[in-house]
């Protein structure tokens, strides 16, 4: 069995943006200020479109923003 | 609390309100002997009315409210509520949607059990409506939980 993970670095590219607001990056990316809220705190993975809209916003590609980890359960065998 | 979480939780209230209101009117009918099918049918229409009306007005209230909260807040004559729904809400109102399927499909197939067991038309008729009605708060309930969550 495996678990998907994915990070972002939304919150430290807000801040190199001269602090940009979660409200402002959400209005730039049409999306609302919770959905920002929830996806900083990796509660909630955007869709592909919107990824692309924030890398976007930073002008960085997209594996600057988000990174995609798997974690894979190794079954002890006897 | 965004505004669909607002928004969410006046419809929950509302439908327990509407809940309670149609539980005490089928007791009060069980109490005075009075639980026709008739009867039935006239709660059915007060309760669906109710729960259009109320629906209504519990959304104009909300941005209302809202407006007048945030324009306190801000300072701003003209606030902005950011009443749009965006990807992450149209998610969770499905998930939402498809609680409330699945509680209300579950209700129907025991609302048709009571003729297996030989039960008047009305028995059904009643816990139609009462399931519906649950069916409604429940996918409240998990729309509210899946915002805590996050998704």
């Amino acid at each position: 069995m495996s678990k998907s993970h994915i990070s972002n670095n939304i919150r430290k590219l807000r801040f190199l943006n001269e602090e940009m607001t979660q409200q402002h990056l959400a209005e730039k990316v049409g999306v609302t200020r919770q959905t920002i809220i929830a996806m900083e705190q990796e509660k909630y993975s955007p869709s592909l479109e919107l990824a692309f809209r924030i890398a976007l916003v930073f002008g960085v590609p997209l594996e600057e923003v988000f990174s995609y980890e798997a974690e894979t359960e190794k079954t002890s065998k006897a | 609390m965004s505004f669909q979480q607002k928004n969410i939780t006046v419809s929950l209230v509302n439908f327990t309100l509407i809940l309670g209101f149609f539980l005490f009117r089928v007791i009060q009918m069980l109490q005075s002997d009075s639980f026709t099918l008739g009867n039935i049918f006239r709660l059915w229409g007060i309760t669906i009315g109710l729960a259009i009306v109320v629906t209504i007005i519990g959304t104009i209230l909300t941005h209302i409210v809202s407006a007048i909260i945030e324009a306190i807040r801000t300072g701003k004559d003209d606030p902005k509520i950011e009443d749009f729904e965006d990807e992450r809400d149209q998610l969770i109102n499905l998930k939402g949607t498809r609680v409330t399927y699945t509680v209300s499909s579950f209700g129907v197939f025991l609302s048709m059990l009571t003729f297996v067991f030989d039960q008047p038309s009305l028995v059904m008729f009643t816990l139609l409506i009462f399931f519906g009605l649950v069916a409604q708060i429940v996918g409240d309930i998990s729309r509210l939980v899946l915002y805590r969550r996050g998704f």
